[in-house]
């Protein structure tokens, strides 16, 4: 009896210290999971491919769950119909309260671009939490690429929404003083330049769909200009990009529908009639071919600018709605072709566009040039900035020499040359001008600017999320 | 048995119903708040930007109303004008500082005010940058504090200054000029200067060779930037003018004029430099850097 006692229990101490931990929890190999996945250095290159598909967004005519991201893909709405560029057709949803500046915090769409933004912000920083399993020279390469579009995402929210929270690694659910607390927009600036400098020593120009170190220093510069702090380094960032193989292109047609032109310095890729990279934006600007009826159609106050000062680019930039002549279309991302402009259609279904987004030219360099060296003034006529000027210019068939140009004058070239391609309210805003010319757009077409709308509201759903930690902008 | 029976009946009738009087209690969780009772959590709080309006229109102001929490605005401004709306634009009727003033309030009555002064000048275009040259005629004592040997402020780590040359008509003005002797001496000049982006400006320097040998060549130059490595400043070079003339000049004590216009581009600080091929033996003095206009 005893024996059998201790036999028992010398069997069961035996048990006891024989079961490790992982025994009772091994890792699936059968199943991905996400803490063990970044593993190789082709596994972090996925996580950075990543990063450029959150950009991209989802096509809503292709996965229509309307709780996607759509990213890149709504931020029309935002930007050209917030301006005096465009509007909705028929003043139709939500969308019509961009134009008529009646933007609510419950707004959808202003919700989708948040949280669409913020998801790249944390697909770029998981691969900077996993830079270890790559080489020295690839993990500097993918931290550039992945600070690129930190900043490139911070950089967008800040100017839309104000002060906004400031995420510089992966958060956890219980870190809410990360998640819902508005950092001021001078701090989220200085980690703008921060990573953006650390993106211009990364990389290379070899890519125009993913970071380059022409991208960066455009950024840069861009970030420099607004926040009207540092001109001169502007001036230079500008000046090593013109140094190097960027070019106009002859026609003005040929940025928009030749894929490789010199011109495109960074573009948002999408693939023609695919179900996971196409994009809907380009049905949508035309007349009810994707779920709307019609947005970011043409103002006429727009159409005024363009016909005056457009030189070769007015027909390239906006043309009549065929199905409804009193109302105006965008040319530039055009799925479906023109006859009588000689554009072929991009894709065999217009819904599903393969028209990259055009996010950096040289153009805007260019024009971003002048604009450093009139360094807030009124007027400049070093040669330089004429120079620059005038090669856009020249371009646009506006071959008559400029001797000085003044604010209003690159305002007005800045219009006609990039319309309707997401820059004109950040042109007002830096420019100083946004709240005169809007509240008189405003008037004119009886929408009701005031202004508190120069910044969007944050989406109510962070505000419910946040349990009172985050507060709203004024006047939502 | 029975009046036992009975009066534990009671006894637990009386339980029960004391029990349940007990827990309905706090009847005044359910009752309705009266009008007024509980706070505004969000009372009204006034605050404003402004802008000020550009070239002819500085004495305009366009406001732009930030508050929150409120429908009516009254807008106060000290030298006697007032608005109601949301976001005006006043006219101030000269410079000088003024106190401007909102007051906003809530359909509920509450107020809530925010002043700020505001100092209305007319904006001047900035001067250009007149750049100060120290010991730009190589004479002792000139530099601010009184002292140096007329070439202290023209030294770089790493190459050797040049000289200095006086008496007789050696030096353009005063009582000394630099001196760049033959090879093997290799002496530079080089200072760093504030300037104006973007800017014209010219040069000026002059230059008297010895008379032989030949082929004697002084380069002046503008040097992009500021470089501690005398290499990397003369890499850094965008614009420079050489002089070669060995014969007499023009200018006081047989002395030649060199002139170089160039634009400052995107540069705060560039660096002069002065240097000379080594093959003859060449005078410099009065380096200045004057606008044009």
């Amino acid at each position: 009896m005893k024996k059998i006692n201790y036999i028992a229990s010398f069997c069961l101490l035996f048990l006891l210290v024989s079961c490790s931990d992982d025994f009772l929890e091994p890792v699936p190999t059968s199943a991905i999971s996400g803490a063990s996945f970044f593993s190789t250095e082709a596994q972090l290159e996925t996580a950075v491919v990543n990063m450029y598909d959150g950009i991209q967004g989802v096509n809503a005519l292709e996965l229509t769950s309307s709780n996607l991201n759509h990213a890149v893909q709504v931020e029309f709405y935002l930007t050209e119909m917030r301006s005096d560029n465009t509007r909705t057709k028929s003043s139709e949803g939500e969308a019509a309260q961009f134009e008529s500046y009646t933007i609510e915090s419950t707004n959808g769409i202003v919700d989708d671009y948040y949280r669409s933004f913020y998801n790249v912000i944390f697909r770029a920083n998981t691969v900077l939490e996993n830079l270890g399993v790559a080489s020295e020279e690839t993990a500097m390469a993918f931290e550039a690429e992945a600070k690129f579009v930190r900043a490139y995402a911070h950089f967008n929210l800040v100017r839309l929404f104000g002060d906004i929270p400031m995420v510089d690694k992966i958060v956890r659910v219980s870190e809410s003083d990360v998640q819902y607390v508005r950092v001021a927009k001078e701090t989220i600036y200085d980690f703008i330049i921060s990573d953006l400098q650390t993106a211009i020593d990364g990389l290379d120009n070899s890519s125009v769909n993913r970071a380059s170190k022409a991208a960066a220093q455009a950024l840069l510069a861009k970030v420099y200009l607004t926040t009207g702090d540092n001109y001169t380094e502007a001036q230079v960032l500008c000046e090593s990009i013109m140094g190097g193989s960027y070019a106009l292109e002859t026609d003005f047609k040929d940025v928009f529908y030749n894929e490789s032109n010199s011109e495109v310095i960074f573009s948002v890729g999408y693939a023609p009639d695919n179900v996971n990279d196409s994009q809907n934006f380009s049905a949508e600007w035309l007349n009810a071919v994707g779920r709307t009826a019609g947005v970011n159609y043409v103002t006429t106050e727009a159409r005024m600018a363009l016909d005056e000062m457009g030189g070769n680019r007015t027909p390239l930039s906006y043309r009549q709605d065929a199905l409804q002549p009193t109302q105006y279309q965008v040319v530039k991302y055009l799925p479906n072709g023109d006859e009588s402009l000689d554009i072929d259609a991009t894709s065999n279904d217009p819904t599903s566009a393969g028209n990259d987004w055009i996010v950096i030219r040289y153009a805007d360099v260019l024009l971003m040039h002048v604009e450093a060296i009139l360094a807030g003034g009124q007027t400049t006529s070093v040669s330089a900035a004429l120079n620059s000027f005038q090669q856009v210019r020249n371009r646009a068939g506006l071959t008559d020499a400029v001797s000085s140009i003044t604010k209003q004058m690159l305002l007005d070239e800045r219009r006609v040359e990039l319309a309707f391609e997401n820059h004109r309210f950040y042109d007002l805003v830096r420019f100083g001008v946004a709240q005169d010319v809007l509240s008189e757009f405003s008037s004119a077409n009886g929408y009701s600017f005031s202004g508190t709308d120069l910044l969007l509201p944050i989406p109510q759903r962070e505000i419910n999320l946040s349990n009172g930690l985050l507060n709203q902008n004024p006047g939502y | 048995m029975k009046n036992s029976i009975y009066n534990i009946k009671v006894l637990a009738c009386l339980f029960v119903f004391g029990l349940l009087t007990y827990s309905c209690s706090d009847f005044e969780k359910f009752e309705l708040p009266e009008s007024g009772s509980i706070e505004d959590a969000t009372p009204p709080s006034a605050n404003f930007s402004f802008t000020q309006g550009e070239l002819d229109a500085f004495l305009t102001y366009s406001f732009s109303n930030e508050s929150a929490s409120a429908t009516m605005f009254a807008w106060t401004f000290s030298d006697g004008g007032s608005s109601t709306e949301t976001d005006p634009k006043y006219t101030f009727p000269s410079v000088g500082t003024y106190t401007v003033s909102l007051t906003a309030t809530d359909a509920l009555g509450a107020e809530s005010t925010y002043s700020e002064d505001i100092d209305v000048v007319e904006p001047e275009e900035p001067e250009a940058i007149v750049p100060v040259i120290l010991e730009s005629s190589f004479e002792d004592n000139a530099l601010p504090d009184g002292t140096g040997d007329g070439r202290d402020s023209w030294r770089i780590s790493g190459r050797t200054i040049f000289g200095i040359t006086s008496g007789g008509s050696n030096f353009h003005t005063g009582n000394q000029g630099a001196k760049f002797e033959v090879a093997p001496e290799d002496r530079l000049g080089y200072q760093e200067v504030a300037i104006t982006p973007n800017t014209d400006y010219k040069l000026i320097g002059y230059y008297k060779f010895k008379s032989s040998p030949d082929g004697g060549m002084i380069t002046l130059g503008i040097v992009g930037g500021s470089h501690s490595d005398p290499d990397d400043a003369e890499a850094a070079i965008f614009a420079s003018v050489q002089g070669g003339d060995l014969s007499s000049g023009d200018e006081t004590n047989g002395y030649h004029k060199l002139e170089l216009a160039f634009n400052s581009g995107a540069n705060d600080i560039v660096g002069i430099w002065i240097d000379s091929n080594d093959m003859t033996e060449v005078r410099v003095d009065d380096i200045s850097i004057e606008l044009v206009e």
